[in-house]
Order: structure tokens, then sequence, then C-alpha cells
């Protein structure tokens, strides 16, 4: 069935589905991913010499500066091989381990994926992982060894690694150095040659996926889609199956890179929709868009709902920010799907929001954007991770903190997440890493040598002892050469407490959690301890103590501050002073009262310690 | 801009203070702006203070005088009497002139002329009694010059003598501050001022502590010691009237009461500072741009800012609440226009609550326990 399609330098091409490559380009963090997609680009044309900026992709100042990607973006490429001419769809890919959920998006909305990997690295936790969600998606590979022009390369030996762990066979895999170009070439031949085209679905019912989106301020909700049977046309009125609300598309293209509006997007090709759709909120990512007069009988399937692993609540240094804060997060979840807040109303700190992030980078990286680009003081407390709640009258419930766990009197069960943790490292740091999971509750499952040096080590983890600083931990005794990846696999019962905190003789729901038994009380003491010096003195002494089940674990008390007074205000003194004293009353300002006592932010945090951090 | 003729600036409140930049050495303690007077051709600095004086409307509208420093003792008799006429002459209905000065750098018929030429108060930097302190915070004098100034004071005629006393100075301990007190009431002055000892930056005893030659006397000691003042001060008949000043019966500092009023007054000299129809400004504080700017007829002013009402109103109740009598509710409201308990009732209620403000009739004051720790409540009141 032929197609029509208008290519970015105006000129009307026909093409059959035969001649479509979706791809996309998978990685470790660093491994060269970006640096790849911006020479496949650079090779077909797409960005002339002068446009060139090194990771064009790579949107968002925040991803440039921290060097990884954050959201999927997408990118039409033209591509002649042996006289005939193909579209190739490019599809930019997430590395790092709190998003999984967009690397499996974007990999469904392809038929193939280049898996790039560092010859002076080899296989790492993300190789793997990213692998894995490739062949869950049925998605094909090429492999891919990269950085082969750098004196520590081993293309050969991470080859094998790469045959070992993934199943490509060594002899099969490009060597390539995206830096230079080198080999780029006969990838892009690869692709072509050995990825399968889209299957012809174009006489039946359209359905196209929605594998990402974005709002814009002038156009409104841009949504990433792949068309996968019938195909979409301007003007057309479509029927979002999910949410079952129609619209009207105003405008359909292609990224190439640039936005470039087409009059359809036919089966196996992947564009843009923007049906004057203001809220992000009314596209769900993963939902079906079909024809509203002919629609599909059935949705496409595949995807599963972005699981959020780490919780942590916000509140707006002043209550008058409220809805400064409010708006702040609605503004972040124009371009985030897997980022939620709800209101949350603490007794100790009052009004704020209950936020939900895939992982601890995922809210480092929210976080930022909060200060970057709203400039809001806000309070936070510490990330925690969710858990299950079997009642003594059978019901199960899910709770996100600590305050919400009802009356021990009527917990049956306690239950929390676990995850299949996978640490790749090398053979020297193995002991130390098993000491870190083992103090960490970790239960090794396998260990692997992919090659001479270098091993894969299995774990079930609980994942409240990994989701704060595990891997930068990891890091640090690897010497930074361990990688990890995990997946969550259930919650399951555990020896857990609630342990309250009592500042002033008040328990402060916002700083109590929920600890395994075994280690209760040497964390309550270590905790009360940083509190102790994260709380300022105040004109009364303040005894805080730590309390599983109304026994109290640890006790410091804080003393009050003896003297606090300028001994000469004269005349000439006043104008300094009074500075002085407005910034005394500014830093009392960026506190959360609670009754009497002002709590700093740093405060909130102490609670996660680790006993390595002391 | 300025010069005789022109416009002045009228002083509606009560004060003049004419600041002396020089001292003959500096203390190991002072952070104030003040240069090594053998340095300075101090005659042409004098001439430029006195015509810094014809830029404001004097007369009778002026109360109090005040010559402080630096050290106005270092200054040539010649020039520190010529100083005290021009301003009295211009101040006729002037009720306390203080002139501050060291022992050891006064003698009887410098006392003597000061008497005469107007001078009815004088403050003594005493700071301590005993000579090992002495010679750590660097005065250049001995505890048995200042017995000498205050009796030779007495013989010229003053009636009204002030010392400064320091406490919490490295290696004290309660008893030899008390010793200090007792010394210092012994003596019999009208007034004193007892300011514990702090580590500005810049000097010599920050450096020193910084760099753990000197240890700071501890938090609860120095409290004790600041506790001790009040009680053995009270004993010998000097009342606490502000946070570092104490008084017998109604020898209070006037010019000080007006800062602490937050009245309005002249400052002349480098580095003065004026409080004028709401505006505040500071002279620079660097002798030579002083003086070219007064000779030139240009302002001298490096730094002003003008209040609006509410930061005046704060200002006025932070001032106010050094004092022991605080807040006058009738008066505040006359001078700001604000009704002190709506402006800072949540502050006044919540340290209501905590015993560390009362409220008795019109006034609004702190207690006793909150003396020590004023500041912690003050910044409450310093912004609205």
């Amino acid at each position: 069935m032929l197609q029509y399609f208008f290519w970015h330098l105006g000129r009307i091409i026909l093409m059959s589905t035969e001649q479509i490559r979706n791809f996309s380009i998978i990685a470790h963090i660093d491994h060269g991913k970006s640096t790849l997609a911006d020479r496949i680009l650079e090779l077909t044309g797409a960005v002339s010499e002068r446009e060139k900026k090194d990771q064009i992709l790579d949107d968002m100042e925040l991803e440039r500066e921290r060097g990884i990607t954050i959201k999927a973006s997408a990118v039409t490429l033209n591509y002649e091989h042996e006289g005939r001419k193909y579209m190739l769809n490019l599809i930019d890919t997430p590395g790092h381990v709190d998003f999984h959920y967009e690397v499996s998006r974007a990999l469904a909305a392809c038929e193939g994926a280049i898996l790039v990997v560092d010859a002076t690295q080899g296989v790492q936790a993300q190789t793997v992982a990213n692998a894995h969600l490739a062949v869950e998606n049925n998605v094909e590979l090429i492999g891919a060894v990269n950085k082969i022009d750098l004196p520590a390369a081993q293309p050969m030996t991470v080859a094998e690694e790469i045959e070992h762990t993934i199943g490509i066979r060594k002899n099969e895999c490009f060597h390539i150095s995206a830096k230079k170009g080198t080999g780029v070439r006969e990838l892009l031949e690869a692709v072509v040659a050995l990825l399968p085209p889209p299957p012809d679905r174009s006489s039946e019912p359209t359905a196209a996926l929605i594998f990402d989106s974005h709002c814009d301020d002038y156009r409104g909700v841009i949504c990433y889609v792949r068309v996968f049977a019938g195909r979409l046309r301007v003007k057309e009125r479509i029927r979002f199956m999910g949410s079952g609300r129609c619209h009207s598309i105003t405008e359909l293209g292609k990224f190439t890179p640039k936005m470039t509006p087409v009059d359809e997007l036919g089966t196996g090709e992947v564009g843009y929709v923007i049906a004057n759709i203001r809220e992000l909120a009314d596209v769900t990512v993963g939902d079906t868009i079909t024809d509203d007069a002919e629609p599909a009988q059935k949705a496409l399937t595949g995807y599963k709902p972005p699981m959020q692993m780490v919780f942590s609540d916000f509140y707006p240094g002043n209550n008058t920010d409220y809805p400064k804060l409010r708006a702040a997060f609605e503004k972040l979840t124009l371009n985030d799907a897997s980022f939620s807040f709800a209101p949350h109303n603490s007794p100790a700190l009052g009004f704020g929001f209950r936020c939900g992030f895939l992982g601890l980078l995922h809210m480092e990286i929210i976080q930022e954007r909060l200060e970057r680009e709203h400039d809001i003081d806000v309070v936070q407390t510490a990330p925690t991770v969710s858990y299950d709640v079997l009642t003594k009258d059978g019901m199960t419930i899910r709770i996100d903190s600590p305050s919400e766990l009802p009356d021990i009197t009527k917990v049956a069960e306690l239950r929390e997440p676990f995850v299949r943790l996978e640490i790749i490292t090398t053979s020297d740091s193995i002991g130390d890493i098993m000491k870190l999971a083992e103090s960490r509750r970790c239960k090794l499952l396998k260990t692997d040598y992919i090659s001479g040096m270098r091993v894969t080590l299995e774990y079930k983890a609980p994942l409240a002892e990994i989701v704060y600083d595990f891997y930068n931990v990891l890091k640090g005794i690897s010497h930074g050469y361990a990688t990890m990846d995990y997946e969550f696999v259930g919650f399951e019962k555990s020896d857990l407490v609630k342990m309250d905190i009592l500042v002033n003789k008040v328990a402060v729901d916002a700083l109590s959690l929920i600890v395994h038994r075994s280690t209760a009380e040497a964390r309550g003491r270590r905790l009360i301890t940083r509190l102790r010096k994260s709380i300022p003195r105040h004109q009364f002494e303040i005894p805080l103590q730590a309390a599983i089940g109304g026994k109290i674990v640890a006790r410091e008390t804080i003393k009050a501050f003896r003297k606090d007074v300028t001994a000469k205000l004269y005349g000439g003194d006043v104008t300094r002073k009074m500075k002085l004293l407005k910034k005394q009353k500014e830093g009392k300002k960026r506190m959360k009262s609670i009754g009497s006592v002002q709590i700093p932010q740093e405060a909130f945090m102490s609670i996660l310690d680790s006993a390595e951090s002391e | 801009m300025f010069g005789k003729g022109s416009s002045k600036c009228r002083i509606d409140g009560h004060g003049l203070y004419v600041h002396v930049p020089f001292c003959r050495t500096k203390c190991r303690y002072c952070s104030f702006y003040s240069v090594p007077i053998a340095e300075y051709d101090t005659g042409v600095l004098v001439d430029a203070m006195i015509a810094e004086m014809e830029r404001y409307e004097l007369g009778r509208n002026v109360k109090t005088l005040y010559i402080g420093g630096g050290s106005p003792s270092s200054l040539t008799h010649e020039h520190l009497l010529r100083l005290v006429s021009e301003a009295a002459r211009r101040c006729p209905a002037v009720e306390e002139f203080t002139v501050e000065v060291n022992p050891g750098q006064v003698d009887k018929g410098l006392l003597c002329q000061l008497q005469t030429g107007g001078v009815n108060r004088l403050s003594i930097g005493a700071q301590s009694f005993i000579q090992l302190e002495l010679d750590f915070l660097g005065r250049g004098h001995t505890v048995g010059c200042i017995r000498e100034a205050v009796q030779q004071a007495r013989t010229a005629g003053f009636d009204n003598i002030s010392l400064d006393l320091i406490f919490a100075i490295p290696g004290a301990e309660l008893d030899s501050w008390k010793y200090n007190l007792q010394a210092a009431a012994a003596l019999a002055v009208e007034h004193i001022s007892a300011y514990s000892l702090t580590y500005e930056d810049g000097t010599a005893l920050k450096r020193d502590l910084a760099a753990s030659l000197i240890e700071a006397v501890d938090e609860d000691t120095e409290r004790a010691m600041y506790e001790l003042t009040i009680d053995e001060l009270a004993k010998a008949g000097l009342d606490q009237y502000e946070i570092s000043n104490f008084a017998r019966g109604s020898f209070e500092c006037r010019h000080n009461l007006n800062y602490w009023a937050n009245g309005s007054y002249a400052g002349i000299g480098p580095g003065a500072t004026s409080y004028l129809q709401g505006t505040r400004s500071t002279n620079s504080a660097d002798i030579s741009k002083y003086t070219e700017a007064v000779t030139s007829g240009t302002s001298a002013v490096a730094e002003s800012e003008t209040l609006g009402g509410f930061e005046r109103a704060c200002e006025t109740a932070v001032l106010n609440l050094r004092r022991r009598c605080g807040i006058d509710l009738v008066e505040f409201k006359r001078r700001t226009g604000f009704d002190a308990m709506q402006l800072f009732a949540e502050p006044i209620r919540t340290y209501l609550k905590r015993g560390l403000i009362k409220k008795d009739g019109r006034r609004v004051f702190l207690t006793r326990e909150a003396l020590g720790i004023a500041d912690s409540i003050l910044c409450d009141f310093a912004i609205v």
C-alpha cells in the first residue's frame, strides 16, 4: 500500500512501509548514545554542519547539565541505501535506572534498537536492563561497541561480554566510534538491512500509540505518536480510546528534528499530533488514538502505568506560597507524566503535597526544576517508599507515608516493596559491595562473571534500603566502577516497626519512619543525634526523643542559648544592627514551626541517615 | 549644595554628636574607625568639622551634645577645646554636654578647661580595674590612671561622671568581674556602661581567637556575669535603664536616651551618622574624602537611607525595647503613627506567653530574663 508524506525539503516522495525503520538507541549512561544520535543526524543530513550543536536532542538545560536524557525525543531521517530511499525514525531514550518506563514506551514504538556499549567500560547494569526491556517489547537488537578510538578500548573483549550477557553474537557486533564517525555509516546500513520494517497494517482501522507527550506554551499538548494501523490525517476527528475524549487534529507532523507539518502520518510512521489539547492530564501516555468515524476495535497493548517508587512531602516554606507551589507542580506535570502530586495535610507541617517519583534521580530533577524555574522555598520530608498494611480484619491498605500507618493494634502484618537488584562491578570490590548489601538486608541470589575481571551480583533487596543513598555509597566503595539497576518484584512481609520522633514532647509526623526491627534502636539513636545537630538552639530547652511503640529508645536535649544580645546600640549602629536583626528573622522564616520549635529543612532530611555517612 | 546662607538641615530632636576619628594607639578589641593621630594634620580636620557644623540649623533645638570617637582626648588640648567651644557656641540651650576621655590622656588643667567650656558630663574609658586585663586589651594606661582621672574630674567640678567597663574578657571569672564592678562602684560615679567583650572582624583579638591563642569566656559564665552586673550595680544604687547602661537617680545619659527613643540627631565628622527628618545618613569615614567634601562645599555623606513608615516603626520598637522601660504606647503612637500592640501583636503575644515580655499599662518591655537574649526577641520586631 502506498502512503504519501512530505519531506522536509518539500519533495513529495512515495514510499511503502517496507522503507520505514523505527529504531532506538539504548545504552548505559555515557556509553555514547547521544553522540551516536548526533552522528546519525549529521550523516542523514538532518542537521547541517552549521546547525550542529553537540548532542542536539538533549533539550532541557538540566538534561545537558547532568548529561542525561530525561525526555524521549523522536526524529525522522532521510537515508538512501543501495539506490532506495528509506525513512528512519530515531527515538532517543533515557539511560538512568529511574526511567525504565520512559525507555519501555520509546521501545514499544520501535521494531529495532542499536545497543551501544562503551569499549572501555564494557557491559554495565543499564546495558543489561535496557536489553531486557527491548526483548520484552519484541525489539530486534543490533550490537555496537563504541569508543573504539580510545586507547583503552577493548572491542573484542566487550563483544564477548555482550554475547555472554545479551546473546548478540560477537562477530555480529559493529565496532564504531560515534565521536569520530567510524563505522556509523555501516551501522546505519545495518539498520536498514537487518532491522525489520513495521508491518503493513495500513488497511486496518487507525490505531496510533502515544509513546510520549510534551506541553508547549503556545501550541498546547504535543503527542508523540507511532502509527501502528491505518493513518492519521490533519483536520480529522480522532478519539483517545483510553479517556474516551475526542479532538480534531489541528496539526500533524514529524521532527526533522524541527517540527515539520505534514498532511498525513501513515502506518509505521512516527511523528506528532497537535489537537488543541491544553492539559497534559488529558493525554495518557500509552493511550491509543483512533479515528472517531471508523474506530479500531481494540486499543494497542503493552504499557504499564509508570510505577512510582519514591514519595516525599513538599511544603511551602511560607504558608502563603501554597498556591504558588501548586501552580509550580502543575507546570512541572505538564512535561512529566510520571511525577504526581496530591494535596496533603500534616499536623506538623501544615498544608503541602504528597509527591510521587519514579526514583531518587527523578525526585532530584523535580527539586532542581522547582528551585530553578519557580524560585520557591520548600521544606521537604525525607523520601519514603510505600508499604502494604494487612489489618487484622483482613484488609490490605497501601500507605506511602509512615503517618498513615493505622494503630499498631490493628495491624496484622506489614509488607515492604522488594526489588531485584543487579550490580555489575569489578571483582576487586566484590567483598565491600557484599558487605554493603548485607548491611542493607539484601539477599544474594546469584553471582555471574561476565568476563575475567567483572562480575554481576544479583540481589533481592528491600527498596527502602536502597532508595536513598545506596547508589552513591556503591559508587564510592567501587571507585566509581560499579553500576546498578533494579526492578520492582513485589511487596513482602517484613519485621517492620514504626518509629516516632518527639520534638519538645510532641510527636512530629513528618519525622516518623518505618524501620526494620533489627536496626530500629541504633537508627533511632543516630537520628536523634543528627536532629540535635541540625535543629538550632532556642530560647528554651528542647528534648528530642525517638520512640517505638511508646518505648523511648533514644533521647537527647538541645540546650537553650544563654546569650544573644548586642552590647552597644547607638546612633551609628542602628542601620547595621537592623539589617542583622532582619536577617535573624528571615532565618527563622525559612524553617517550619512545630509548636514553638523552628525546624530547618536539613532536619527533615536527616532522618535518612546511613551508618556510612556518620 | 551646602554653605553659609543656603538651606540647612533642621534638627527637630535633641542631639549633636561630634566624632573624633583619632586615637594614640588602637586597642586590640576595637573595630571602630579610627586612625593613629600621629599621622595626621588634625588642625585641618578640626576646621572641616567646625565648617560642617554650619550646615545644620542648630541653636536652641539642640539639648544634648556628645563628643566621642576614637579618643577625643588624643587631640591636642587646643583642638579639643576648640571643638568644645564651637559646639557650645552654636548650641546655647544644651542641657547635657558629654566628652569621652581616656585615663592617662587627661589632666587637671584640661578637665577644668572642659568644665568652663561648657562640658558638664565626662565619660571615662576605664574598661577594667585589673592591670592584666587592661594590658590584654591594649589600653595603654594603668588602673591608677582611672582613679586619678575620676578624682581630677571631681576636683574640676564634674558632678556627672560615667565609666565604661568590659566583661567576659578571656581569663576572667565571675569573681574577677565582681571585683571590677565593686571597684567601679566604689568610685561613686553617677553612671556606668558595662559591655560584654565582642570579637569583631579585623581586630587583633578576633585574630587571636581564630588562631586559638585565646579562649572566649563560655556562654554560661558570660550570662552569669551579665546578671551579676545588674544585681551588683543595683546594690550600689546604679539602676539599669538600658541593656548595657546603669545610672544613679536621674543621671541617665540623655544624649543616648534620644537614640533609644529614636529621636533626631546630627553627626559631625568622618564616619558620623545623622538621623534627620526620617533619613539616616553617614559621612564618609575617610578623613581626606571627608575634609575635601566639606571644604569644597559638597556633601560628605557616603551612605543614606530614608525610612518608610513601617521601617521607622520597627526601628522605634527595637530601640525602645533596649530600654528597661520599653515601649511607651502613647509615645510610640505619637512618634510613628502606629499602635504598637496591633503592629506587633504576634511577637508580643508569643513573648508574653513565654514570660519574656511584660505589659504594664502603657508600657511594653522586656523582662529581666529576656535581657540576656534580647536579640532573639528583637528580631521579631525588626520587620513586619
